[in-house]
């Protein structure tokens, strides 16, 4: 009898046992719970929220046990889901549990204030029960969390810029977090792996971690100098973060070399000094300093440059030079390819010159003498030899 | 006694009576006939290969001077062998026939000098040379248009009329040096066989013999010994020695003209080809400039065996 009225009323006792008899001695719990880690939570009117539940069952036999949630208020809806679907029955083994997630819609313009909602589950012998308040509050803490360890970077507008981020999902739940990167017009910008270079758009974080992803940003090549932002932003579900980065891009003068009119070739004569034009231009976003010039031509051939150094050269701007270029003597008639370079302290361009080499006439002429000659020599013995 | 008047009085009249004889003599028919059946034949493989091989050619029509295919060598090589026997054909009896015939004194009764004589008959011979090689060029054009059905370009014409300007100053070479020895000889026979001989010698032999006395005249040296190449100066030697002979000098000319690639004809140094653009084609300017010498050769040639005749025949008695 005694033995009866003790499993009587500890029934109820385990039921409706607070969880700090549960943990200190855990061999000893027996029955059913409803469990949650957060039994009472804030929530934005407006979103959607969802708490994670289980149905822990210690040492009762399995049971089917009817799954309803009391106490919502007007407007609100509350689904209890099992495995992602709408669920209103659970069957935990003995000594296991069925994970369960209450789905809370929450209508915006609620009155803020704590409402309190009731999670029963109904078998037979056996019951549970889980009040959850819930506050309704304007301003919630954020959810989400992005940093940059070296949010100011500093190159060349040929450079890429690499950002480390760090997204941390301070949520209670799962999230998979999206991002994007608001740049200036015309720069490039790529999501990537940390270590890794498979482009992203969104990554999974799971509750309380953070995960760290790279921020690419290239610029265009034309683009001056000066500190450029970039704003990231993240967004998953309703929380949001953003982070500044910004691009300090030092100028960077570019070499080019061309002939003018773009004429990449030249003429010149075996053993004789000819002009050719040679238009050093700065394409780049600094002015080019100390720009010496120099060719490499074939053997024996002589390339002088007029002037030989430029001093400077503005961003934008251009000079011509005027190479003087002399084949070796015996060179034989036809193209060569002649090399010329512009050397800077940072910069270097060089292009090829097409130059057609002809020989001189001076021969022609001393043929044309010979041939002279010989007819001379007729008309002389003509002169001397005529006879009747 | 001394000639009165201008050497040129009858100058035309023997020049026009000479071509007419020229071109209606079965001789010449003969010789024409053996030149262009011979040219048609290289010219039907070159056109055939140059169809079949090189479409991105820039100067195709010229492959059909040069394309030599299977055993029949090429249109340019083979008209070089036979322009001599031409030539050598038309003048081999221009003097000693006459005086064999007992005309040449009836001749020389009339108003006409010993010069215009000479002159006349020789050219006569290369007009008659100049009229069938020019027929037969532009047989060539003209085929090449059909089978090909590709225009040739502007320079490709400048360049093979040029080599048809070469082929007339080689062929008279070969006049001059036909009716000098119809001057000294008075036998025609005599006259043929040592003009053709002399053609044999420089066409066939002279080419093997060249290399023999270059390195007889500059033997090779150590280091040449040791590498296995023959020194500069063999090469130089056998190149000037080559170059004795009208045919070198004519198949050089053609090389430059017909291969615009050609930079040089004689002998090039590595080091002269540092940095050139192989392959690239020479304007038509420099390659004639290339070929100059060569043609100042075949012209300066031709002129100084006229003259050695003319000299031989005035000083020769011409009564039978």
């Amino acid at each position: 009898m005694h033995r009866f009225i003790i499993g009587a009323l500890t029934a109820p006792l385990a039921l409706l046992a607070p969880a700090a008899l549960a943990q200190d001695k855990p061999r000893d719990v027996k029955g059913l719970y409803l469990l949650t880690d957060y039994p009472a939570v804030s929530v934005r009117p407006g979103s959607t929220s969802s708490l994670g539940l289980k149905l822990q069952n210690y040492g009762s036999p399995p049971e089917r046990l009817a799954l309803e949630v009391g106490g919502v208020p007007a407007g609100w809806t509350a689904t209890l889901l099992g495995g992602g679907q709408p669920v209103a029955a659970a069957m935990p083994a003995t000594d296991g549990s069925v994970s369960l997630q209450l789905r809370l819609d929450i209508p915006a313009g609620t009155d803020t204030g704590t409402h309190t909602l009731t999670v029963n589950a109904e078998g037979q012998n056996t019951r549970a029960s889980l009040p959850i308040a819930v506050t309704l509050a304007k301003e919630l803490p954020a959810k989400l969390k992005v940093d940059s360890k070296l949010p100011a970077l500093r190159g060349s507008a040929k450079s890429s810029f690499e950002y480390q981020l760090t997204i941390k999902n301070d949520s209670g739940r799962n999230l998979l977090v999206s991002f994007s990167a608001n740049a200036p017009r015309n720069f490039d910008t790529s999501f990537t792996e940390a270590y890794g270079s498979q482009e992203l758009s969104s990554i999974p974080i799971e509750a309380g971690q953070s995960k760290d992803i790279k921020l690419k940003v290239r610029p265009p090549s034309t683009v001056g100098a000066g500190t450029y932002p970039v704003s990231v932003r993240v967004t998953a579900e309703d929380a949001t973060a953003t982070a500044e980065v910004a691009l300090e891009i030092v100028g960077q003068p570019q070499l080019r070399l061309s002939g003018r009119d773009g004429l990449m070739s030249a003429r010149a004569e075996a053993g004789a000094q000819s002009t050719v034009a040679v238009i050093v231009s700065n394409s780049g976003s600094a002015p080019a300093e100390e720009i010496e010039l120099s060719a490499s031509a074939p053997n024996g051939w002589k390339v002088e440059f007029e002037p030989k150094t430029v001093d400077r050269l503005a961003p934008g701007a251009h000079k011509e030079v005027q190479a003087q270029l002399t084949p070796v003597g015996k060179a034989l008639a036809g193209d060569y390819m002649m090399t010329v370079r512009a050397n800077s302290r940072s910069e270097n361009a060089s292009a090829d010159f097409r130059v057609t080499v002809s020989t001189s006439t001076l021969w022609g002429v001393a043929g044309a003498g010979i041939i002279g000659a010989a007819l001379l020599a007729m008309v002389g013995a003509v002169a001397r030899f005529g006879r009747r | 006694m001394r000639r009165e008047g201008s050497p040129w009085r009858g100058l035309s009249a023997v020049t026009m009576k000479e071509l007419a004889d020229h071109l209606s003599s079965a001789r010449m028919r003969v010789l024409e006939l053996l030149v262009l059946l011979t040219a048609l034949a290289a010219l039907y493989g070159a056109i055939r290969q140059v169809r079949d091989t090189t479409a991105e050619d820039p100067f195709v029509f010229l492959r059909l001077f040069t394309s030599a295919s299977g055993q029949l060598p090429s249109f340019m090589s083979i008209l070089g062998f036979l322009i001599p026997l031409m030539a050598i054909g038309l003048g081999f009896d221009a003097i000693n026939g006459e005086y064999n015939r007992r005309t040449l004194s009836r001749i020389l009764a009339q108003p006409i000098y010993r010069d215009a004589l000479l002159l006349g008959k020789f050219l006569a011979g290369l007009i008659t040379l100049a009229i069938s090689l020019s027929g037969l060029w532009l047989l060539v054009i003209g085929l090449g248009l059909i089978m090909l059905g590709v225009p040739p370009g502007t320079e490709e014409i400048a360049r093979a009329l040029a080599v048809l300007v070469i082929a007339i100053a080689y062929a008279g070479v070969w006049l001059a040096a036909a009716m000098l020895f119809s001057v000294v000889f008075r036998s025609p026979a005599t006259a043929a066989l040592t003009t053709l001989g002399i053609w044999l010698f420089l066409a066939v032999l002279w080419p093997l013999l060249a290399p023999a006395i270059a390195s007889a005249i500059a033997p090779p040296d150590l280091r040449a010994m040791l590498t296995g190449q023959p020194g500069i100066a063999m090469l130089e030697w056998q190149q000037a020695l080559l170059r004795l002979s009208p045919s070198q000098l004519f198949t050089e000319a053609m090389v430059a003209l017909f291969n615009p690639s050609t930079r040089a004809l004689g002998t090039i140094f590595l080091s002269q080809l540092h940095g050139a653009v192989i392959g690239a084609p020479l304007p038509l300017g420099q390659s004639l400039l290339i070929a100059w010498p060569q043609t100042v050769g075949l012209v300066a040639a031709s002129i100084v065996l006229f003259v050695i005749g003319y000299v031989c025949f005035q000083r020769q008695e011409v009564r039978a």
